[in-house]
């Protein structure tokens, strides 16, 4: 999945990627804004920056966000 | 372990307990206890000092020592317990007038400040703003970013993309605001450097000359630390500099900015590289007792095709841009073609054009829906003239005699591999094309130079070969040794280099005072709480976000003008007056259950209230239905919705917009407001069935009581 800017999303699972902080762990299940995605290469190991409603801006690994539907 | 619940607020809960219950016998008890109560309230609405927790500490220790009532010895011990255990989380409500719960509902950031990662107050700043305190916002800005102006032209503005107004139409223009209000403050030499703290006389490294680099800079200066800045090049900026063009960004802007920090006292060292000029240990020895390391990620990506290395008319992206941002302004080719399909492919293709290339064609892979580059940024580059060529796989780069004569490419197609929720491209067997070129610039991304650091032996690394920091306090394998920006997160935003450079600079300060560093990233500090601007509820719908006004396109073709040209002053405040304060109003919806679904009435149409699915909203469409009986202000736990008696009127505003105005009766006998007619009919109906004899709706309750007893007395035989 190729994230873009502007879509939601969720948090739904922690990531086992070293990136991943135990702050992160109070934000899965919550939603989000793609802020700024991979603007180089779509690279799917890149951390892309999501804003989480209510919890700030935070890079995340790719494989703990999905989609919303709008 | 997060704090889930607020301490401060579950307190509050506590005393009123205490206070509501028949457990407090003692008068003395009693006082103190509401004492407290009072200091805490102070603090969860953010009008406490320092001395304040002082004060609750030592009045629950008195509650204990002195109180001979058993509930006040009670309280006071669990107060002295909560004390202890986040004694943190009161102080940050205090000092950063913020409660990461939100239970303190006053002290609620609004999203655009939470989804800022400098974390600037933005309601604040673009509401001083529409009142034309244009100094003033900046110097608010500049609080949390240094380079309020650089933002206001370059920024990613994640602000905008959590902007609750962009639920209605479209988010406040905040980053447009920013580089207008910072614009006007230079201009008119109100564009000042806050307060400095006394010389602390301890010094700081600084490596790279970046954004991350010189807010660390900034806020360490501002903290009475003396700062030298290390920067290989001969000027500051980093990739702002480097990276960005100037019809983007232009150069006097960043000089500008990057000169306030020299007026701090912050030395910078150009032309210094860090593992050739200087090492850690070296800069230790001159009295160096902590170094922070922004060194950005300046090398380029290889394409990795037979040919790359052959031809000197292969270039990266980011040594083209770094060549042409210090001056040179050759052509680099007739025809040039761009690989890649981000920013970065854009921006050099947009260069190559204005510096006088007949053709350039942009070389991506993938389709155009999957290219990562910004929307505006392609428009505009399409608008110029630059040719896109998607499902396009460089193969070879071919050429004779040293002369580059084309990109051999092969076409590709959109292909889901197995296990894999992406759609990768493949090459189509036999499909090669040649694009006829003359220089072709990779773009393909960034990576860190490694080379520069090999000093530092013990530094960690990421997998990601990104230097290993904690992402809280930026602290490295090695003590004194930080690091943040684009050589930890990977190639990423000027604003969020900004609000790393801010984090070291705390992390630092607390090293070298002493102090235990933090678990939880810092929360955004909110710099007041500025009176909303009244605004019609029709002006507030059919106010439009203004388009930029953009550089004609010829010369935007020839020249390295700024393309976006700014606002005018009247689009500024007019855009500033859009903003729906969020930090004023949580969404909690209670105004909208209240008046749906205990008055029945169901005025409000908040459709924004709902981050994941907004519905209609329509501020017009409350003055339709609302009698302004004011259940929904009386409910609103900030104040967000007010009931205003004004020049024979009663308003109901919401944050600023007035979304219902009626004008009020009187009582005939005493002249008493009553209220709005239509609140009046609203009581007449609701009271029908009980009391039969209110039918006079132009009376107060009192002389309506006078009225009727008068009645009684008449007819009552003598």
């Amino acid at each position: 999945m190729a994230f873009h800017r502007g879509q939601k999303v969720e948090i739904f699972h922690k990531s086992e990627d070293e990136s991943w902080e135990e702050h992160m762990d109070q934000l899965v299940g919550r939603h989000g804004i793609i802020t700024d995605p991979d603007t180089t290469k779509n690279d799917p190991d890149a951390l892309i920056e999501v804003s989480v409603e209510g919890k700030g801006t935070h890079r995340f690994p790719q494989d703990c966000l999905r989609l919303l539907a709008d | 372990m997060p704090v889930t619940t607020c301490p401060v607020s579950q307190s509050i809960t506590q005393l009123d307990e205490t206070l509501n219950s028949s457990r407090l016998k003692n008068p003395k008890s009693r006082r103190m206890v509401e004492e407290l109560r009072r200091l805490l309230n102070d603090i969860a609405w953010g009008r406490a000092g320092e001395e304040h927790l002082a004060f609750v500490q030592s009045l629950s220790q008195a509650l204990i020592d002195e109180g001979p009532d058993a509930a006040g010895k009670a309280i006071g011990t669990t107060l002295q317990s909560v004390l202890r255990d986040h004694r943190e989380v009161f102080l940050s409500h205090i000092k950063t007038h913020n409660c990461l719960t939100g239970d303190c509902v006053r002290l609620v950031p609004a999203p655009c400040q939470m989804a800022c990662p400098a974390g600037i107050d933005v309601p604040t700043y673009v509401n001083l703003i529409g009142r034309g305190q244009d100094a003033e916002a900046v110097e608010v800005i500049r609080r949390d970013n240094p380079f309020p102006w650089v933002c206001g032209l370059i920024c990613t503005r994640p602000c905008e993309f959590m902007c609750v107004r962009g639920r209605i139409d479209q988010p406040i223009s905040i980053k447009f605001l920013k580089a207008f209000a910072a614009e006007r403050a230079v201009s008119d030499r109100r564009y000042r450097n806050p307060a400095q703290a006394p010389d602390r006389g301890r010094r700081v490294a600084v490596i790279g000359a970046g954004p991350g680099g010189m807010t660390a800079a900034y806020y360490l200066a501002l903290q009475g630390y003396k700062v030298t800045v290390f920067e290989a090049l001969p000027v500051a900026g980093g990739m702002m500099m480097l990276g960005i063009p100037r019809y983007r960004l232009p150069r006097e802007v960043i000089d500008r900015e990057a000169a306030m920090l020299e007026d701090l006292g912050v030395e910078f060292r150009f032309k210094t590289r860090y593992g050739r000029d200087v090492t850690w240990e070296g800069l230790k020895s001159e009295g160096f007792q902590a170094i922070f390391l922004a060194i950005g990620a300046h090398e380029s990506l290889k394409l990795y095709i037979p040919g790359e290395d052959d031809f000197p008319q292969v270039i990266e992206a980011v040594d083209f841009l770094r060549r042409v941002a210090l001056g040179d302004h050759r052509v680099p080719g007739k025809r040039a073609v761009i690989v890649g399909g981000g920013n970065v492919a854009i921006d050099a293709a947009r260069t190559c054009l204005r510096l006088g290339s007949e053709e350039v064609i942009i070389a991506y892979r993938r389709t155009r829906v999957e290219m990562p580059a910004d929307v505006e940024e392609l428009d505009q580059a399409e608008e110029e003239g630059i040719l896109l060529s998607f499902l396009t796989m460089p193969k070879a780069i071919l050429g004779r005699d040293d002369q580059l004569t084309g990109l051999l490419c092969l076409r590709a197609e959109m292909i889901r591999k197995e296990g894999s929720d992406r759609l990768s491209p493949v090459a189509v067997e036999g499909s090669e094309f040649l694009i006829e070129a003359d220089t072709v610039i990779s773009a393909i991304g960034q990576r860190i130079g490694l080379e520069c650091l090999d000093d530092l032996k013990n530094l960690k690394w990421s997998r990601r070969q990104t230097i290993q920091a904690n992402p809280v306090t930026l602290e490295t394998s090695i003590p004194g040794v930080f690091a943040g920006g684009d050589a930890v997160t990977g190639p990423a935003t000027v604003v969020e280099a900004i609000g790393a450079g801010k984090r070291a600079a705390g992390a630092i300060d607390r090293y070298l005072s002493g102090i235990p560093q933090p678990k939880m990233p810092p929360v955004p500090v909110r710099r007041g709480r500025v009176d909303w601007l009244e605004v019609p509820a029709g002006t507030k719908m059919t106010l439009r976000r203004p388009e930029m006004p953009l550089l004609n396109l010829e010369r935007r073709r020839i020249t390295f003008q700024q393309v976006e040209l700014g606002y005018s002053e009247n689009a500024v405040r007019e855009e500033a007056r859009r903003c729906l304060r969020c930090d004023i109003c949580l969404r909690c919806g209670k105004c909208v259950e209240v008046c749906r679904d205990l008055m029945g009435i169901d005025a409000l149409q908040f459709g924004f209230l709902n981050f994941d699915h907004p519905a209609l909203t329509d501020f017009r469409l409350t003055a339709e239905r609302c009698i302004l009986c004011g259940a929904c202000a009386a409910n609103c736990p900030n104040q967000a919705l007010r009931i205003i008696d004004r020049g024979g009127e009663r308003l109901l505003s919401y944050c600023g917009t007035i979304v219902n105005r009626e004008k009020l009766e009187h009582c005939r006998e005493c002249d008493a407001v009553l209220g709005p007619l239509r609140y009046l009919e609203f009581l007449l109906k609701r009271t029908q069935g009980v009391s039969p004899i209110l039918t006079d709706r132009t009376l107060c309750q009192a002389c309506a009581r006078k009225q009727t007893a008068r009645a009684q007395v008449e007819i009552q035989p003598a």
